[in-house]
Order: C-alpha cells, then sequence, then structure tokens
C-alpha cells in the first residue's frame, strides 16, 4: 500500500495519462473534422481544388487565381439577394428579409440554411446550387492554402511518411507539371505566336522558381532584343526553340514597325555548322519567318551574296587583314608589310576597290606607284616600290583567301535587301574558311547597324565552330548602343568560348537570359543563376518508420536552378534563367505550313537575276533537280509594293473619264 | 404611305395612293407581273438608290426606266420621291432589297449625300459603258455592300467603290482590286493624302480582323486607286497625290464624267 502509494503518488496512472493526452491531441482534429462536416460545401469544393492543383501540378498560385475569378459570381449573388422582393416566388438561396447590409451579410448563412433543408429532402442538386455562390470561392481559397501547405511541408522536408517521400514528391510533381503543360501544346490556339500584349510565347510552362508562374511562357519583346545565350547538346530541340524565338522576334518586331514604335526588325543567323543539315534548318527557317510576316528570308551563300567591299575604306583594311591569319614573333614583320600593301590597295586616289578581282589587281607595285604618283603621293609610291617584292606572297594569300571564301562577299547584295539573313558557314567541313567568314559577315553587320534603319538581332549557331576568331564579347560591347543584339548558341558551356573567362564573359553578359537544354555540365550556368533560401528540415525517428514530433529546420541557400532537373531535360524542355530566377518550359514547335513557293516557279532557270530578286541570287539544285530552297522576292515596304509594275490601265480610264490629271 | 415617308418640301412622283404588294390589285392577280430590269434594280440596291436620269441610262431610254419604276413600285420593290434638285430619285424598299438576295439595311438616300450618291453611280455607269470592262466583266463592289460587311464602331476610311478584275479578264490589269474615290468637295491634302495613304498600304478586306487590315510583307488589297474628282477638289487630289513621293504612281486622278453632278 505504501509502495502504491508511493508509485502513484505524482499523478494519475500513466495508462490513464497517456490516454488522456491521445484524448488531447484528438480534439482538435475532432474539432476540424466537425467543422468540416458543418461546412460540407467548402469542404468539397476546398477537397476538389486541393486535389486538382495535384493533378495538374499547379502552382498554388493559380487556384487563388481561380478563387478570384469566381468573384464576380459572388458580387452578382449577393446584388441579387439585396435587391431581390422577400414576398417573391422562387426567390434564389440566402433572400430573407431585414436592411439590405443585415441581407448581404446574412446571405452565407441563410444560402446555408437553405441548402440544408434542400438536402435533407433529398433534392442534392439544387443543395448544391444553393450553397455555391460562397462555398465555391472560399472552398477553392482553402484547396489553394492546403495545397501551398502540403507543397511547403515537402519541399522543407517535413511532411511525408519517410525520408525519401519528398524527392518521390518531387519526381511525381514533375512528371504531372510535364504532363499539363504538354496537354496545353496540344491544345490547338492555346500558345499563339504573339501573346495579346505582344509578348512572345515560347511554350507551356513546366514550373517555375522565382519567376511569375503563368500557364504559357512568354517574353517581352525587349528581353529578344538583348543578349541572350543558348546552350544545348545535339537532339535536344535546340533547333526549335531557336526557330520559335526567332519567329517570334520577326513577328514582334514586325507588330511594332507596324505600329510605328520601332525600326522594322532584321534576323541574322549565322549557322556556323553548315551540310545539308544547315540547309534544311534554313528552309525551315524560311517558311517559319513567312509565317510570321518576314517577307523576304536569304540563304548566304546558296542564293544571296553580300559586298564586303560596302565597308569603308579604313574598316575594310582592318576587316580584310582579319581575315588572313597572321603568326606573332618574326612573323609580325609580315604582318605590318601586309598591312601596308593592303592600305596602299585600298586607299588608292581612285577610291577603294569594287570587287575582290579589283582589289587583287591593284596588289601590283607598278600599278600602285601609277595612282599615287598622278596625284603626287612620293611616301605612298616609295612604300610601294620598297614593298614590290612582297606583292606576290600578299596577293598569293589574298587570292587563296577569296578563292576558299567564293562569291558569297563579293556580290551586290546587302543586309538591307531582306528581313532575315540566314548565313551558312562550313564550319564543320572548313573550320578556317568558317572563321573568316562570320569575322567578315560581323563586321558587315556591325556596319550596316551603325545605321541604324532596323532592329538587329544576330543569331550564331554552333558558335563553338567560329569561336576562335570571332571575338563576340566585343560586338557584345557595342552591341547595344547600334541597335543590336546579339544570341549565341553551342552544345555545351565550353562551346561557349576558348577560354573560361570568355565563356563567363559571354554568360555574365546574356541580360535577355540563358536557355538552358539538356547539357551534362550545367554547374557554370547554376552558378550564374544565383541562390535562393531554402527551409530545411531535419527529423527525429520514434520507433520504426515512425516520425517523432521533434526536429530541426534552418533556412539556407540552394541554386535557383537545380542541376539535377537540366541534365533530366527531355527534348523540347529548357530552363530559361533570367534575373535570378528560372523558368522549365515545354517549348511549342512552329512549323512552316506553305511551301516556300510553287514548284512551276523553282523549274525557272535562275540565270542572272530574277526579276525582283536581288542580282546573283540563284536557287542551288537539290537531289531531285529542283530548289531545296528558294528566294523570296526583294524586299519593298509594303505601301510601296507594285509601284513599278502597275501595268497602264489607261484605255480604259481614258475612254471613261477623259485623260489622266496631272 | 410614300407621301408619309417624304421628307417635308418633297414632291411623290407618283400622285396615287402607295399601296403595299399585298393590297395590289396587280399582285393579287399573280404571277404576272415580271421584274423589268432587274440588273438596273441591283444598281439601284447597291448605290442606294438612283436619280430617273440615270435609270434611263441603264434601262435604255426614259419610258423603259418609267415603265419598270411602275412595276416596281406595284411589286413594292422600289419607291421614288423628288429629293432634291434635278429628276426624282428611286430607292429600293426592304422588299426589293430581299428580292434582290441583298441584306441591306433598307433607307431612303440621305439628304445630305445625294450629290455623292450621284457622283459615285455616274462613275460606275461611265466605266460599265467602256469596252474593256464589259470585255472583263469585273465586279462592282460597292460601298454599301463594304459597309454591310464593316464592322460597327470601327473606324476606317471605306472605299466609294471596289472594282476586282478577274484574272482571266483580257486585259493588262487583270487580277486588280481597284479602290473608286469620288472626290466632290476639297478636304486638306494632309487628310486626302493619309486616306491614299490608308487604302493603298491595306492589305486584308473590310471587316477583316483589325491585325490584317495592314500587314506589313502582305501584298496590298488595292493595285492602284482611282480618284474621280469635281473641279473643286481636283487641285487638292493631285497635291496629295504628290505628296505621297513614289506611291503616287498607284493613283488615277480623273475628271468626273459629264453629267456626275447634281
Amino acid at each position: 500500500m505504501r509502495r502504491g502509494q508511493g508509485r502513484y503518488a505524482r499523478g494519475p496512472h500513466p495508462v490513464r495519462r497517456a490516454l488522456g493526452r491521445g484524448l488531447l491531441g484528438l480534439l482538435p482534429w475532432l474539432a476540424a473534422a466537425a467543422v468540416a462536416v458543418l461546412l460540407a460545401p467548402v469542404t468539397l469544393v476546398a477537397a476538389g481544388s486541393a486535389a486538382f492543383g495535384w493533378w495538374r501540378g499547379w502552382p498554388p498560385r493559380r487556384l487563388y487565381a481561380a478563387a478570384a475569378a469566381s468573384l464576380p459570381m459572388v458580387v452578382a449573388w449577393l446584388a441579387a439577394v439585396a435587391a431581390w422582393p422577400v414576398s417573391g416566388a422562387a426567390a434564389p438561396a440566402g433572400v430573407g428579409p431585414g436592411p439590405r447590409w443585415l441581407r448581404m451579410a446574412a446571405a452565407p448563412y441563410r444560402a446555408w440554411l437553405a441548402m440544408a433543408r434542400l438536402a435533407e429532402h433529398g433534392h442534392l442538386a439544387a443543395a448544391a446550387i444553393a450553397a455555391a455562390p460562397p462555398a465555391v470561392p472560399l472552398g477553392i481559397c482553402v484547396g489553394g492554402l492546403a495545397w501551398a501547405y502540403r507543397c511547403f511541408r515537402m519541399e522543407s522536408g517535413a511532411g511525408g511518411l519517410t525520408p525519401a517521400a519528398p524527392a518521390a514528391f518531387d519526381e511525381r510533381l514533375w512528371r504531372r507539371q510535364v504532363r499539363t503543360a504538354k496537354a496545353m501544346l496540344a491544345a490547338p490556339g492555346a500558345l499563339p505566336l504573339l501573346s495579346p500584349n505582344g509578348h512572345v510565347v515560347t511554350g507551356a510552362t513546366i514550373r517555375s522558381v522565382r519567376h511569375r508562374a503563368g500557364r504559357a511562357a512568354a517574353l517581352p519583346y525587349s528581353r529578344l532584343r538583348s543578349h541572350q545565350v543558348v546552350i544545348g547538346s545535339t537532339g535536344t530541340g535546340k533547333t526549335t526553340l531557336l526557330l520559335r524565338l526567332w519567329a517570334g522576334f520577326m513577328a514582334a518586331g514586325l507588330r511594332g514597325y507596324a505600329r510605328g514604335a520601332a525600326h522594322r526588325p532584321l534576323l541574322v543567323v549565322l549557322d556556323c555548322k553548315g551540310g545539308a543539315s544547315s540547309r534544311k534548318v534554313a528552309d525551315r527557317a524560311r517558311r517559319v519567318l513567312r509565317d510570321a510576316g518576314a517577307r523576304s528570308t536569304a540563304i548566304w551563300p546558296d542564293e544571296a551574296s553580300l559586298s564586303l567591299w560596302a565597308l569603308p575604306p579604313d574598316r575594310l583594311v582592318t576587316t580584310l587583314l582579319d581575315l588572313i591569319e597572321h603568326g606573332t614573333g618574326g612573323a609580325a614583320y609580315y604582318t605590318d608589310v601586309m598591312e601596308s600593301l593592303v592600305c596602299l590597295a585600298v586607299f588608292a586616289p581612285c577610291g577603294p576597290p569594287a570587287s575582290a578581282a579589283d582589289f587583287l589587281a591593284r596588289l601590283d607595285a607598278d600599278w600602285l606607284a601609277a595612282a599615287y604618283g598622278a596625284v603626287g603621293d612620293a611616301g605612298a609610291v616609295a612604300t610601294a616600290r620598297s614593298g614590290k617584292r612582297a606583292f606576290d606572297d600578299v596577293s598569293l594569300r589574298f587570292r587563296a583567301l577569296w578563292r576558299r571564301l567564293g562569291a558569297g562577299l563579293d556580290g551586290g547584295g546587302s543586309f538591307a535587301d531582306a528581313d532575315a539573313w540566314y548565313c551558312i558557314l562550313e564550319g564543320t567541313a572548313e573550320a578556317a574558311v568558317a572563321e573568316a567568314q562570320a569575322r567578315a559577315l560581323t563586321d558587315l553587320l556591325a556596319h550596316y547597324a551603325v545605321g541604324g534603319v532596323r532592329e538587329i538581332l544576330l543569331a550564331v549557331d554552333e558558335f563553338s565552330s567560329v569561336s576562335r576568331r570571332l571575338p563576340i564579347w566585343r560586338l557584345y560591347e557595342r552591341a547595344r548602343s547600334l541597335g543590336l543584339a546579339v544570341q549565341v548558341s553551342a552544345q555545351s558551356w565550353e562551346g561557349l568560348a576558348d577560354s573560361e573567362d570568355e565563356r563567363y564573359r559571354i554568360a555574365a553578359t546574356a541580360e535577355g537570359g540563358i536557355w538552358l537544354l539538356r547539357t551534362p555540365r550545367p554547374g557554370p550556368v547554376a552558378e550564374l543563376a544565383g541562390t535562393r533560401s531554402y527551409v530545411d528540415t531535419s527529423r527525429r525517428f520514434d520507433g520504426a518508420g515512425v516520425w517523432d514530433g521533434s526536429g530541426f529546420s534552418r533556412t539556407r541557400l540552394v541554386p535557383v536552378l537545380d542541376a539535377d532537373i537540366v541534365r533530366r531535360l527531355d527534348v523540347g524542355q529548357v530552363a530559361y534563367v533570367y534575373r535570378g530566377g528560372v523558368t522549365y518550359v515545354q517549348v511549342k514547335r512552329l512549323t512552316g505550313r506553305q511551301a516556300a513557293l510553287a514548284p512551276a516557279a523553282v523549274r525557272e532557270p535562275a540565270a542572272g537575276a530574277a526579276p525582283g530578286y536581288p542580282p546573283g541570287w540563284a536557287p542551288s539544285p537539290g537531289p531531285d533537280g529542283l530548289a531545296d530552297t528558294v528566294p523570296l522576292p526583294r524586299e519593298r515596304p509594303a505601301s510601296s509594293a507594285r509601284v513599278a509594275d502597275v501595268p497602264d490601265a489607261s484605255e480604259v480610264l481614258d475612254e471613261a473619264f477623259g485623260t489622266r490629271r496631272e | 404611305m410614300a407621301q408619309r415617308h417624304a421628307l417635308p418640301g418633297t414632291n411623290v412622283i407618283n400622285s396615287q395612293r402607295h399601296q403595299s404588294p399585298s393590297e395590289s390589285p396587280e399582285v393579287r392577280r399573280g404571277p404576272g407581273l415580271a421584274v423589268r430590269n432587274s440588273a438596273a434594280l441591283l444598281f439601284a440596291a447597291d448605290m442606294y438608290g438612283v436619280q430617273l436620269d440615270q435609270l434611263a441610262a441603264l434601262t435604255g431610254g426614259e419610258r423603259s426606266a418609267r415603265a419598270a419604276i411602275a412595276r416596281w413600285r406595284a411589286l413594292g420593290y422600289a419607291q421614288t420621291a423628288r429629293l432634291g434638285p434635278g429628276p426624282a430619285w428611286l430607292w429600293v424598299t426592304r422588299g426589293g432589297i430581299t428580292a434582290c438576295g441583298l441584306r441591306y439595311t433598307p433607307a431612303q438616300p440621305a439628304l445630305g449625300r445625294l450629290a455623292h450618291i450621284r457622283a459615285v453611280a455616274a462613275v460606275r455607269i461611265a466605266l460599265e459603258a467602256t469596252a474593256a470592262y464589259q470585255s472583263a466583266g469585273p465586279f462592282w463592289r460597292c460601298e454599301r455592300r463594304i459597309r454591310a460587311r464593316h464592322g460597327v464602331g470601327v473606324r476606317q476610311h471605306l472605299p466609294d467603290a471596289e472594282v476586282h478584275w478577274p484574272d482571266e479578264a483580257p486585259v493588262a490589269w487583270a487580277g486588280e482590286c481597284w479602290a473608286v474615290e469620288a472626290e466632290l468637295t476639297a478636304k486638306t491634302v494632309a487628310r486626302t493624302t493619309q486616306i491614299m495613304r490608308e487604302i493603298l498600304s491595306r492589305t486584308g478586306d473590310y471587316g477583316c480582323a483589325a491585325a490584317d487590315a495592314a500587314v506589313p510583307g502582305r501584298p496590298p488589297r488595292h493595285a492602284r486607286v482611282l480618284y474621280l474628282c469635281s473641279p473643286a477638289a481636283l487641285r487638292t487630289v493631285v497635291r496629295a497625290r504628290a505628296e505621297l513621293g513614289p506611291l503616287g504612281a498607284r493613283v488615277e486622278v480623273r475628271d468626273l464624267p459629264p453629267g456626275a453632278l447634281l
């Protein structure tokens, strides 16, 4: 007895105490269940909306937006309740006596009473309708809160039955989000190229971190007018993404131009891979761009040519020298000699050369001496004579250069001739030639951009092929003042440039964002994307597989861009990194609808310049003898189209109204 | 009924009381009453209304015109009244518009537009009389037809007509679409230039989505615009055309045909 008294003197029996604790723990659950039953309509809608959010992988914000969208229904219902005569027959649920404010305040309760009465009599559909006005928005909102709580618990590691539950939850959530995005892609008309407010829609949003979570991933046009970087391995959907971005740039730019708010857009693509695949992409680009509103897409050098000789003389000298590789050390002597001779040829008193043949003809000591002697420039004559022995070497090098470059830079065309230029550089087969061509084309473009008459996007695809001699970051630095945006794409981080410094320089100055498709090394971009705060929770096991109630939570920084997700991205999925946030996008593929030109027109022999086409344009024959890509007519402003070729109708007009009035 | 509809100060041509088709003994007789000159009836429906002298030009003489009017009035297809100076006006009623298979809102020609309606009708008659027009057989799309398709509340300048030349027509301008403007009074040069530019840069049909109205890159809807001017408006139109620069090559300026002015 004493032992017993001593044993239980400190409190109730442990079993009773445990039972009491258990009952106390159950009380909040019982209360919640009672409220849930009491507000059954709200509970049902909340459960449904939370389940829907889970099923579609929606962020909670979209459920809140859905609740907000249903508020007009509530307003209309409250207005009806306030205005409805009490004695009127067939009054809506919630109508009752009293002043207006009381009617509106008591409307939810009266609706609930009406719902209960109807349900009691077995009219379940009528009961649901009676309860709907207050229950729908409230239920969706509660469902959103529940779904947000669930997401937070799993993200912070505080939810789930097993330690692996958060990871499994995230993986399943990703799959559902991808499924939802793909369903949106399949819906006809759901993802137009331009949104109503003029943004460029790239695809459906899968998931976003620190970015606004809209259904469609849309970029403002200004973002495409900034430098961008695209990284993705072969076969991950890079070309599809690029075509979408180019078409969006063209469509949005033309819309701004039509509105008078911007200059006409110009897209210049340097496809540095070359070969048959590049030509297929060029043809696809032409179709897509035509659908986007581009009047003409020139394929260089197959169908169109540019003139390097349009550069101003000082710029021409620099470009000509850059086209030829120089050595260092002792070879610098030859570089200086070459520069002197090229300067003499370009700055000759008769004006700069007009073609490669003209330039090569000038690399002659006697010709230069005669030309400069005629204007009394004794210094230039002396220079020409002193370098007489080097002329043959310099001429030989430039002859070899022009032979390799072909006629693409020796024509009469200009970037002004088309809305888009697709330049194919044989970077895979002839890297040195492609590098020289890329250098010349960017110099020409930079010179054209100085005029400030176009909004230009320069897209360099497979940049790694020409990165050795194309200092794109130099172009970056002066591009903004020129109205020129640069978009660089590569298959990997290493393909962006030769040195790590240059890679970081290119990526860090990509103000328009970085597009990251599946790539094995997303680390550097993840590092550039930044970090975000993250609640990390550790919990303690109590027994076999059951969580204890205690644990620790702490805030730590994790990368915004999940490198594991990037490594696992499927074809057509891309992570868009911009200003410390990332949006994962399922890219919507664009397909050119119509053929570039009717086959009958393609069969026309393209000897010389066809009417309406820039000089030198000639379709290249494909395997079946037809041209695989066809040039479009030369650019002309829409308003002045057909000015020149309006046929004479004076026959009928003179007969009807007399002679023309001037 | 015609008396009631006529405006104060106007005289009704036919002093007899107008009868509706159901009341008319001729109609009650059955199908013996044929529609004379149905093309002229369509013309009158398209052009809002037509004056007696212009109708005579369409039907081949004043006598046949009066006979056609009598038939149309008996059928309830048209009404006539002396609305302003010059010959009486004829306009097509709801019954006539329905009989023509058109969907216009029936209305008596507005007094303020009588001169313009007459001028456009005269232009059409003059153009249709040419040999090239008759051999090519183009389609005259009148302003009333354009307006019927045009959205309410959309502020766009509508031409007085469009002439669609068939692709197979034996003329050099086959396949073209012309805009026709009858200019009676002088606007400002700036406004006229703006209208010309709007017409020449238009790419979509009237009534199309606003985004398709003038899309760069698409071929222009109107290959040329034909301005028929009164002496008062001629100078302004010529100056406006000069303001357009090279675009002015697509603007044809001519005098209104004789008898076009009210």
